[in-house]
């Protein structure tokens, strides 16, 4: 499915969001890439079980001083 | 004897313990190659001459009073430049870090310099190990040993072209999706991508965290088990790092692969990204070798290529964009094209679309995994052989689909060994893909592959400034 390509301003709305206050040259590379991370996004599976466990679990012993680790 | 810069780690160490050869020499000799071949190459970024020769000296003070501590006493050895060497110059190919100094070294170079490495330097990248090849970075890309016209792939450009042009037998890479095994692959050298978690990433400045691996590259596979056995291990310091055994691998290497089931990802190979008929017939001759050899192959079914890719992109896009943010939003015009091009996107990639391509990595990985169920390991090539060295349209990055990516996304271990010539000289590649851990079963099927076919015995041929 062809995706929309997104409207120039915005993009300039999302860029604001992220903080980048980009100077004029460096829009068309934006334009571009965003026009490939759409298409890349709209393939992610979505739907999934409310449970669904991301790829990532916090295992708070990693975290403590390297000499209060359990052996 | 053999020339020095054409021995392998296990070939001069084994010199070193009969005091057949000594550390300075051969320091002297990988130098003087350095100094004779580099400007066609642009392999290193930073040389520590002085630093070696002086550790080569003490290396060898050692050994003749109480014999070599390992294999990798006495070896000079590089290091990618965004492993952190304290005292010496890091800089990720960034003008982000020109003068960056660090002052304490990653895990790799405590490991390697306790068992008696020698560090050479530092070897060229891509900016921050991502975007390339670049000529508006620090310095320029490294070029391919086999054609300088040719590219060495990346991002462990240099590391790979140092290894294979005979510079210094020894090197640490890093792999984000593919980052060791392709320039191994073009550069017709042996690299693995360890299990993710096996060799500790504290120190190395990161490329996306929750996918990025450390790992060894050299001449055989059996110097990158030398070298595996050294940098693999638990450190309490990374928080990424696994509590497993490290086993010998290089006690590993038996020869034995009868009775291995190999799996091969048919549909990759033929419907998704289809190799060239050079590549596929260096592949299918490959998996002739192991059936001689008296492993079975069968075809095994992954998920697509294309949902790994989105999975992974997603993530390193957003994770890049968090290590970058505040350099893009304040000096944007530092970074290379190439690389503010890939990431500054990743601002723009929501909280819940990172957290869907999280949730994608799970599922993709169980797959992953549960096809192990039926095979010992799995074979695939690595990448097709390098073309030219020229500026690569931005937008290759999502059009591009490869065969390494998915083994960063699932975690698996991942050699990459040669496999043959193509016509016009450049090298073929074979990757082997392991279980989990398992690093010793791919090791092994690497080196009765290498020890089962002549690709070993030819090496870069080029000019030097004088005849070294």
């Amino acid at each position: 499915m062809a995706l929309e390509p997104i409207d120039r301003e915005e993009l300039v709305i999302l860029a604001k969001n992220a903080g980048l206050n980009l100077p004029e040259e460096y829009f068309p590379d934006l334009v571009d890439a965003y026009g490939h991370v759409q298409e890349m996004l709209a393939r992610l599976h979505r739907g999934r079980a409310r449970g669904d466990e991301p790829a990532h679990v916090f295992v708070p012993k990693t975290f403590l001083p390297a000499g209060e680790q359990p052996a | 004897m053999m020339d020095p810069n054409f021995l392998t780690i296990a070939e001069a160490s084994d010199l070193i313990a009969q005091r057949k050869l000594s550390p300075v020499e051969l320091t002297e000799a990988c130098l003087k190659r350095l100094d004779n071949v580099d400007d066609q190459l642009n392999s290193f970024i930073t040389v520590t001459g002085e630093r070696a020769l002086e550790e080569a000296g003490a290396a060898e003070a050692e050994i003749m009073r109480s014999g070599p501590r390992g294999a990798m006493h006495g070896i000079p050895f590089c290091l990618k430049d965004i492993y952190e060497t304290a005292g010496v110059r890091t800089t990720g190919q960034s003008r982000l870090l020109a003068d960056n100094v660090p002052d304490t070294d990653c895990d790799a170079q405590e490991r390697l310099g306790r068992a008696g490495g020698v560090l050479m330097g530092k070897t060229t990248t891509w900016e921050f190990a991502h975007g390339g090849p670049s000529w508006d970075v620090v310095a320029p890309p490294a070029r391919n040993p086999w054609n300088t016209d040719h590219h060495p792939a990346g991002s462990s450009s240099g590391s790979g072209a140092a290894v294979a042009a005979g510079i210094c037998p020894a090197t640490m890479g890093t792999d984000t999706g593919g980052s060791i095994r392709l320039p191994s692959a073009v550069c017709g050298i042996a690299g693995i991508k360890p299990t993710y978690g096996r060799v500790s990433r504290r120190g190395v400045l990161p490329n996306c965290f929750s996918h990025d691996y450390c790992g060894p590259m050299a001449w055989t596979t059996e110097d990158v088990a030398i070298l595996l056995g050294i940098v693999a291990g638990h450190d309490p310091r990374d928080p990424s790092s696994a509590r497993e055994p490290v086993p010998d691998y290089r006690a590993a290497l038996s020869g034995e692969v009868a009775g291995l089931t190999i799996g091969v990802p048919y549909r990759w190979l033929e419907e998704e990204a289809p190799a060239s008929a050079e590549v596929r017939a260096a592949f299918d001759a490959s998996l002739d070798v192991f059936r001689s050899l008296g492993a079975r192959i069968r075809s095994v079914e992954l998920p697509p290529l294309e949902q790994f890719d989105d999975a992974k992109k997603t993530i390193a896009m957003s994770e890049l964009f968090t290590i970058h943010e505040k350099d893009l939003r304040t000096r944007p015009h530092l970074f290379g094209a190439s690389l503010r091009y890939r990431i500054i996107c990743g601002g723009l990639i929501r909280a819940e679309d990172y957290i869907q391509a999280m949730r994608m990595r799970l599922v993709l990985a169980q797959e992953v995994q549960a096809a192990f169920g039926q095979v010992d390991l799995i074979m695939l090539p690595t990448a097709e052989p390098a073309g030219k060295l020229e500026t690569t349209p931005h937008n290759w990055l999502f059009k591009h689909k490869g065969w390494t990516t998915a083994f960063n996304v699932s975690g698996n271990p991942a050699l990459s060994v040669c496999n043959g010539f193509a016509t016009n000289g450049m090298p073929l590649s074979l990757q082997i893909v392991g279980r989990l851990f398992d690093e010793a079963t791919v090791l092994r099927a690497g080196d009765a592959y290498e020890k089962s076919t002549p690709w070993r015995d030819r090496r870069p041929v080029l000019s030097a400034k004088v005849d070294a």
